[in-house]
């Protein structure tokens, strides 16, 4: 099997090490994590709606430390599991697709597609920072559907290219 | 152009993978097949251990903490099936990465190595840590495998995927400068 450009190699190990990285804020990390998230909600009152209210700002503060956590897990997982996707499915391009302008755009998709889960920390960061339903929709919108559209269309491409090469090696009935 | 191929890693390094992967595969199977018999032993187990766990001998009280010490074992069981096939394919995956573009032998070597044996012990701290709940608590057990596995064996996968990506991005840098 023939390997995928260096860059995409790169670019997935890279989104390998930092969601394992992730990994250990969820666990040992994770008082830490707690911390920062509470003092952002802190710092930005107007945005999580915070009334004064002991009862319901503790509610609003706790929905929002589950939701940064809650994406800090999705890139935890995302990552681990789109990286060796993308590295596999970069072989598979570099190995059966000839026509060097298709291998090109299925290269440029996969590698642009591979920070998708990078999606999931702007979704964790913003939730603090703009309010947890303002935060979770700007990350879906300008991060999480783009860069997921990136990885589809590559995966599309691909079976499409595939199924045609496997019509064409077919014997002629 | 026409891309160099992959190279694999050393047989028994794929071994790991393969075995982890199918620990994982097992364990799931495994976890449905004995879930009332895994209960069953961690209540008698727990029962046995009032102090460990804070039972004070109101059913109402007790049943609560005995719920919740049971749903963490059944999580510590479900992490160590996720974790356990996720590590196998990224041992695999790494290693290959690896092999086939890490110049030096000496970082190669280390880099198999660590990310081999990190890869590979770590997702038995799931395993550990739901074996030991019902021996010393949650918190106890947690704490017992942080130091023993997670954060020795999870250090080690992890610092070695930061050198495999300092090493490819060297590697790049230093061919895009030779153009």
């Amino acid at each position: 099997m023939r390997r995928p450009p260096t860059l995409l190699v790169l670019v997935a190990v890279v989104m390998l090490a930092l969601g394992e990285t992730a990994g250990a804020l969820l666990s040992p990390l994770r008082p830490a994590v707690e911390r920062y998230a509470r003092a952002r909600v802190a710092a930005n009152p107007t945005a999580h709606g915070l009334t004064g209210s002991a009862e319901y700002d503790d509610e609003v503060r706790n929905r929002a430390v589950f939701t940064a956590e809650a994406g800090v897990s999705f890139f935890h997982t995302h990552a681990g599991g789109l990286a060796p996707v993308i590295l596999l499915a970069g072989t598979i391009v570099a190995s059966v697709v000839a026509q060097p302008l298709a291998r090109g755009i299925l290269f440029g998709l996969l590698t642009v597609g591979s920070l998708f889960p990078l999606g999931y920390v702007v979704y964790a960061l913003a939730a603090l920072e703009t309010g947890r339903d303002a935060g979770v929709a700007l990350a879906e919108r300008y991060v999480l559907t783009p860069l997921g559209t990136f990885a589809i269309l590559a995966l599309v491409g691909l079976t499409v290219i595939l199924g045609r090469a496997a019509r064409a090696s077919q014997p002629a009935r | 152009m026409i891309e160099p191929t992959w190279r694999l890693p050393p047989i028994p390094v794929l071994l790991v993978g393969i075995v982890l992967i199918a620990c994982a595969e097992t364990g799931g199977g495994a976890m449905a097949q004995f879930k009332l018999e895994l209960a069953r032993w961690a209540r008698g187990t727990m029962l046995a251990r009032p102090e460990v766990h804070g039972l004070v001998g109101v059913r109402d009280v007790d049943e609560q903490i005995l719920d919740e010490a049971l749903v963490k074992l059944d999580g510590g069981l479900r992490l160590f099936h996720l974790h356990a096939e996720g590590m196998g394919t990224i041992i695999i995956v790494t290693t290959m990465v690896a092999t086939s573009l890490v110049v030096r032998s000496t970082l190669r070597r280390t880099i198999v190595a660590l990310i081999t044996v990190g890869g590979a012990v770590y997702p038995l701290g799931y395993l550990l840590w739901s074996a030991v709940i019902p021996y010393r608590g949650i918190a106890g057990g947690k704490q017992l495998a942080e130091w023993l596995v997670w954060i020795p064996f999870g250090s080690a996968a992890i610092i070695a995927m930061w050198l495999l990506a300092g090493s490819i991005a060297w590697q790049w840098l230093d061919r895009r400068s030779a153009r």
